[in-house]
């Protein structure tokens, strides 16, 4: 297999290698980049993007897009917060709070799924609309930030379980999730149906269900990344996540899935929302202004379409 | 011995549309069976009807002996019946392990069982050892894969199945001769399993060589039902006709005259070297089953699914065709038979849907429609169109009269080739006269006319000539009193006249 077949069957090697360049680059101009406590807080910078891109990839495999995941995470965090005061702030009412954060995400995925898959709705216009209802309703529970949880929440968040960071525990969590998934007959037909709707369809598979469960995926994945983000925060606010569905698309694009569905893998996008991150490192320690971020962000992503385009094109 | 498969009686009305009245069909165990007839008998209803796609109208399905009723292609799968598909189901990007097991995958746990996938799909594989040609194992992207590789994966996606009946709904068309050879083969081994098999085929020859028992139908009717030992070519082509037409004496366009169009050994995905001449005043009509290179001839004349080799001759001079506004800038105008897809502007009204084609060819930047109006109402009324108005949305018009605002569309551009690809499908008795008479006066004026018909009795009532196609090859040339349908029906089968 030659390096340009290797490039156009895992593109996110590529971005493996661009990864590992920018953390060579970033120990350099921060020597202490490699130690503990500052990759723990720069994982915990990074981990909500990472949450939310293996998500929204599923979403983007099968064909579609999610605009709302942002608002998903939004809605979350104060759905989980106002759970955690209303019953009393004990340990039982932060799991209590856990869990109704969760069965949002869920719900918002659902919601999504049912109006475009079922409904067969525009994904994208339906996404950003549902998106702005969600962000609606966050404001709705929660008018103003606030309503700090309980210590033990984000104490344990910035603490260790069995002598490895919660940070990291989170980020292995997804990374096996990516890896098991990959391995499931549900990721080929999410691919057949992104690939090929009319072949999926003459080969039998459900294509509802499988639509609905890539966007119920990437609402779970919304409400982890909703979590994580209270544990940093430790308190509500209604206008949390706002960047988070176009970097997510940015990050799933980075990791070499097709934007068009039918190719690709969420461990890439891992990979792919790391480099976002790091980009924005690389550029404040070399002292750059921080208007280069984003011009950065974008021009990388351009170039990720680009390669995209050329390893197709035969 | 029960059948295998037994349809008893089927009826199926799309709207108005009757496309079964009484389809039977009746394949024992262990057979090969062919399913024959014209465009439009009803062969592939009925296909569908069994393989759980479509739901009958009325009438009765049995399996050994038994009652069936599917309601999806699923059902159908678990009692064992598996359909080939002509439009590929492949997915591009999978690979063909994946593509063969996709919804049926083999699982360790709930995990994908990629080891046991593959070793069956390389045993499939090599079921079309040394005629397949390199490349085509069970980690290759089928994206990647020429067409006749991609069909093998498709009937091997069939064979997975382990069916009882098997559907072939023209499953050898873009195999070469060994590949087929081996296909036929292998469906022969199967038989000896007990395994039966549907199959619908353009050759004649495939058939006779390959088929126990022969089902014909017409119209939405089966006709005969006969064993192929008993039977001759003559009988089976006579049978899926029917009543014999012949065209009426023709005026002879060849005799002293210089052709207008000449396209030389040219080649697309689905033609394989077509060479033909047509003349001005012609009415050059295209014959055969569907999808035998027809459509794709007109196509890349036209430029929107340009040949891949060959030359094109146009009024002298070669030209150069690989875009739709080559084609226009030479004169040439193309009709679909596929309004809503290939011709109309929806929700535009008439006028913008007219001034399309001549927007393009005289290169107009701005549209004045107060100086084009007259101009349009004049060539919408030569086709005694009934309409509002030109401000009216074109889909207020009924099909016919859609279908005469879209030729109205090139007429206004004066071609001089006039491609048509079955211009009168789904469209009322009365518009079709029109659109002949139309086509027979565009001709007299100096036109050349190619027109592809999946109607035998269109062809031989307006055409000059025809070319009948199979298997993206000219089989026969048929002019004057050998124009009839049985010549074109024994043509369309492969058979040369």
């Amino acid at each position: 297999m030659t390096m340009f077949h290797l490039a156009r069957r895992q593109p996110w090697l590529i971005t493996v290698l661009v990864f590992v360049i920018l953390a060579i680059v970033n120990t350099i101009l921060q020597p202490s980049f490699v130690d503990p406590t500052v990759m723990r807080s720069n994982l915990s910078t990074f981990l909500p993007l990472i949450l939310v891109a293996i998500g929204q990839t599923y979403v983007i495999l099968a064909g579609d897009i999610d605009l709302s995941v942002g608002s998903i995470v939004a809605l979350v965090n104060v759905v989980t917060v106002t759970v955690i005061t209303l019953l009393g702030g004990t340990l039982g009412a932060v799991f209590g709070g856990l869990a109704a954060g969760f069965c949002v995400g869920l719900l918002c995925g659902l919601i999504n799924g049912f109006f475009i898959s079922g409904l067969r709705f525009q994904p994208i216009v339906t996404t950003f609309a549902t998106g702005i209802i969600f962000a609606g309703l966050a404001i709705w529970v929660l008018p103003q930030a606030g309503l700090p949880v309980p210590d033990a929440y984000w104490q344990t968040y910035t603490e260790s379980l069995l002598g490895l960071p919660v940070v990291l525990l989170v980020l292995i969590f997804g990374a096996i999730f990516t890896l098991v998934v990959s391995r499931l007959p549900f990721h080929t037909r999410l691919i057949a149906v992104g690939g090929n709707r009319t072949g999926a369809f003459q080969s039998g598979l459900q294509l509802g269900g499988l639509r609905i469960g890539a966007y119920m995926i990437s609402g779970a994945f919304a409400s982890f990344a909703a979590l994580c983000l209270t544990g940093e925060t430790a308190s509500g606010d209604p206008l949390l996540g706002a960047s988070l569905a176009l970097s997510s698309i940015s990050a799933v694009v980075l990791g070499g899935t097709a934007l068009a569905g039918g190719f690709g893998n969420a461990t890439g996008s891992i990979v792919g929302a790391l480099v976002l991150g790091m980009i924005g490192n690389v550029i404040f320690f070399a002292g750059l202004p921080f208007e280069y971020q984003t011009l950065v962000q974008g021009l990388i992503v351009l170039a990720a379409l680009a390669g995209g385009v050329f390893v197709t094109r035969r | 011995m029960t059948n295998a498969l037994e349809a008893v009686g089927i009826t199926k009305t799309f709207g108005a549309v009757r496309a079964l009245t009484d389809g039977r069909l009746t394949v024992a165990r262990g057979e090969i069976h062919a399913l024959l007839g014209a465009n439009g008998c009803g062969k592939s209803t009925l296909c569908k009807i069994v393989a759980g796609a479509v739901a009958p109208t009325g009438g009765t399905v049995r399996m050994a002996g038994a009652d069936v009723r599917f309601r999806s292609p699923r059902d159908a799968e678990r009692a064992g019946v598996a359909l080939f598909y002509q439009e590929l189901s492949l997915i591009p990007q999978l690979s063909v392990c994946e593509n063969i097991f996709l919804g049926r995958e083999l699982k360790n746990g709930p995990f994908a069982d990629r080891k046991a996938m593959k070793h069956r799909a390389n045993d499939l594989i090599a079921l079309f050892d040394g005629v397949c040609g390199t490349g085509l194992n069970a980690d290759a992207v089928v994206g990647d894969l020429p067409p006749d590789q991609r069909q093998i994966v498709e009937i091997l996606k069939v064979f997975a199945q382990d069916a009882k009946v098997m559907i072939m709904d023209e499953a050898t068309a873009a195999l070469d001769g060994r590949q087929s050879q081996r296909f036929f083969e292998i469906l022969k081994a199967k038989k000896a399993e007990g395994v039966s098999t549907i199959m619908i085929s353009h050759r004649l020859d495939e058939v006779f060589a390959v088929c126990d028992r022969i089902t014909v139908m017409r119209n939405g009717v089966t006709i005969t039902e006969m064993d192929t030992a008993s039977t001759t070519r003559e009988t089976v082509v006579h049978d899926m006709v029917g009543d014999v037409r012949a065209a009426a004496e023709k005026v002879d366009f060849i005799a002293g005259r210089a052709p207008s169009l000449t396209v030389e050994n040219a080649f697309s995905a689905s033609i394989r070297g077509v060479s033909l001449v047509a003349y001005p005043g012609e009415i050059l009509g295209l014959a055969g089953l569907q999808g035998q290179g027809q459509s794709a001839l007109l196509k890349g004349l036209f430029g929107s699914d340009p040949f891949t080799a060959g030359s094109i001759g146009f009024a002298n001079g070669a030209v150069q065709i690989r875009r739709p506004s080559d084609a226009v800038m030479n004169g040439f105008a193309y009709v679909s038979g596929d309004r809503g897809r290939d011709s109309a502007f929806q929700g535009r009204s008439i006028f913008e849907n007219i001034v399309a084609a001549l927007m393009v060819q005289k290169r107009l930047k701005i549209i004045w429609p107060s100086q084009l109006k007259p101009q349009v109402n004049k060539v919408a009324e030569d086709l005694k169109t009934k309409f509002a108005g030109l401000d009216m949305p074109i889909g207020t018009l009924s099909g016919g009269n859609q279908q005469k605002i879209f030729i109205a569309r090139w007429l206004a551009t004066a071609p001089k080739l006039l491609l048509l690809d079955d211009p009168t499908k789904g469209i009322d008795l009365g518009a079709k006269a029109d659109l002949f008479a139309l086509m027979r006066q565009q001709a007299d004026a100096g036109a050349t006319i190619i027109f592809y018909s999946s109607e035998d009795s269109e062809i031989i009532d307006y055409a000059d000539r025809v070319l009948v196609f199979n298997g993206g090859r000219i089989s026969a040339e048929l002019k004057g009193t050998d124009m009839t349908s049985v010549n074109i029906t024994r043509a369309a089968y492969g058979d040369a006249a």
